[in-house]
């Protein structure tokens, strides 16, 4: 019998499947041990403090506009680099994936220079707006690192299209645009809802880049990570327990939706 | 299809318009170890002068050199140490800074165990003992690493004292933590951190001639774009309301504490801080221990935040 196990093979995928099997069960407890770190009565009190949900509300919509900004420019961006043959294309998409291999820390860097000079700081003066300590700052830089890399995923979501559509569409008389807003996007749908999700979750969890560029100010510019490495810092460590908690819940319900949404799509 | 896509970002950029206001909004860079105390400072400021906000711009001191440097703005400046003070001065970036007056509070060492202080701790010369596992700083990365070297070379027991080390931490918080989960015996930290673990720590001061005392600056920058308003929320910082304030968090705040050259103290001027301070941490592990003025001094805030949850939160 055992020797039929070793000359069959079986072995490996029930190795295989143990080995993913251990992996989930250890993250399973790192989350649980934090949990009981906490106890039952903290958990009711710090999730029931406004702090908390001012917080919570404060990453969830930077990452939306950032992620409606990045979308408004990756979903053309995406469809060029998918489509259309251009001069110094291969190098485009080097560029553009120069945020995603590049540590966030060097966008926060490049990024603090940049706008106190021209033509940033006219255009900031024009309009009265202060880019940097504040909210607009947070935006900015989930927009950096975020828009070279949901470019790049939905380059991936118009790449597992057959261009024939396309040409179907056109050959039957509607114009580029047309045939990209009633062909193309729809069918690329799911693609780009899980992109968006995944572009999403990614503006939500950028902390290096604000460490650098934008500090902290408590209730403006603090979101998620970033309050979590503020209060580690003043030894409270009830709110960073339980703010761990709460974004691990939310990469969670993130992915989840991602790959319910997402189905089959060759995105990720 | 056009008016859908105009409405959607309409929609978008709806929250932005409403964000932009006409309040002066002064730059405060600040070491995040104040954190606490200059919170409740700005929320006094905001209320007295509602035409102003203050925004902090809170990062570890070592960051803030780098950061005036190339963004060129901030109107006030409030490091963790003096030294950092004295680069931004030396590189023309300190608009008003005057050694004897601008120091609103100090920093005071003092040694933290873990809770039950296992390794039975009692002086500095205990931290040379062989077995005990001793955290100490990074000098190179934060200014209590400097404290530690000096502290124990003038015990006399820093080459024991090194061979005992099993941490090096890159900031002041990391020896807290350390010490909260027990994978040390022994630091030395400030009394403004110490206080942030009295439910997990033991706190045993140190005798005056080996109790570090460190000056903790406020000074306004030369690219102040409201130096008027700055110049008056720094007087603000050096008045006794606001020394008050960084009293209730553990810090030193007599104007004038004798030290000598290196820093470390004359006599017993902060006795009277060290002994509230351990009677805090006894108040927060036992609850029938009265908490009021007399037995804790202004720290009553401190442990009455610290009781509520078993985990330390505000």
């Amino acid at each position: 019998m055992q020797n039929a196990l070793w000359q069959r093979g079986t072995w490996w995928p029930a190795l295989a499947i143990f080995l993913a099997l251990a992996t989930i069960t250890f993250y399973l407890i790192l989350i649980a041990s934090n949990w009981i770190y906490l106890g039952l009565g903290d958990t009711f009190y710090f999730f029931t403090q406004p702090r908390m949900w001012q917080r919570f509300w404060l990453t969830v919509w930077t990452s939306t506009v950032s992620t409606c900004f990045s979308l408004i420019i990756g979903i053309p961006a995406g469809y060029a680099l998918s489509r259309f043959s251009f001069p110094c294309r291969n190098v485009f998409a080097s560029v553009i994936d120069l945020p995603i291999v590049v540590s966030p820390a060097v966008i926060g860097a490049f990024l603090f220079g940049i706008t106190t000079r021209f033509p940033f700081d006219l255009i900031s003066e024009h309009y009265n707006i202060y880019i940097g300590r504040n909210v607009y700052g947070v935006l900015l830089v989930q927009f950096t690192v975020t828009c070279a890399f949901c470019a790049r995923l939905m380059k991936a979501a118009f790449d597992s299209i057959p261009p024939k559509f396309e040409s179907v569409s056109r050959s039957l008389g509607a114009s580029n645009f047309r045939t990209f807003f009633k062909v193309v996007l729809p069918m690329a749908k799911n693609g780009i809802m899980a992109s968006m999700i995944v572009v999403w979750a990614r503006a939500a969890a950028e902390w290096e880049g604000l460490m650098l560029f934008v500090g902290a100010s408590e209730g403006k510019t603090d979101i998620m990570p970033f309050a979590i490495y503020l209060d580690w810092n003043g030894g409270m460590m009830g709110w960073v327990v339980s703010m761990t908690i709460v974004c691990i819940l939310m990469a969670v319900t993130a992915m989840t939706a991602m790959r319910l949404i997402g189905g089959k799509s060759h995105v990720w | 299809m056009w008016l859908r896509v105009v409405l959607w970002i309409a929609i978008i950029l709806a929250p932005l318009a409403a964000l932009a206001g006409d309040e002066k909004e002064l730059l405060f860079h600040a070491g995040v170890g104040q954190r606490s105390s200059l919170n409740e400072i700005k929320d006094i400021w905001e209320q007295r002068n509602p035409d102003q906000r203050v925004n902090f711009s809170y990062k570890g001191s070592g960051y803030f050199i780098a950061d005036i440097t190339r963004s060129r703005q901030g109107d006030l400046f409030m490091p963790g140490e003096e030294f950092y003070l004295l680069q931004a001065q030396e590189r023309g970036f300190v608009h008003h800074y005057n050694p004897e007056t601008d120091i609103p509070a100090y920093f005071v060492t003092v040694i933290i165990t873990p809770k039950g202080n296992p390794a039975n701790i009692t002086k500095i010369e205990d931290f040379a003992r062989p077995g005990v596992r001793v955290g100490l700083g990074n000098p190179k990365s934060c200014a209590v690493g400097i404290w530690h070297e000096k502290t124990f070379k003038k015990a006399g027991i820093w080459e024991q004292v090194q061979k005992n080390a099993t941490l090096s931490a890159k900031c002041i918080p990391e020896l807290g933590n350390a010490a909260q989960h027990r994978a040390i015996d022994a630091t030395i930290v400030w009394s403004t951190t110490a206080v942030l673990y009295l439910r997990d720590v033991e706190i045993i001061p140190i005798e005056p001639s080996l109790r570090g005392v460190i000056r903790l600056p406020v000074a306004t920058l030369k690219f102040a774009r409201f130096k008027e308003e700055a110049e008056a929320l720094k007087a603000f910082i050096l008045s006794p309301e606001a020394r008050h304030i960084f009293h209730k968090h553990a810090y030193a705040v007599d104007p004038k504490i004798p030290v000598d050259d290196q820093g470390f103290c004359l006599d017993g001027t902060t006795d009277k801080d060290m002994r509230d301070l351990v009677a805090a941490a006894a108040a927060v592990k036992d609850e029938s221990l009265p908490v009021n003025a007399e037995t804790v001094g202004d720290l009553v805030e401190e442990v009455e935040r610290q009781r509520k949850t078993v985990r330390a939160g505000s």
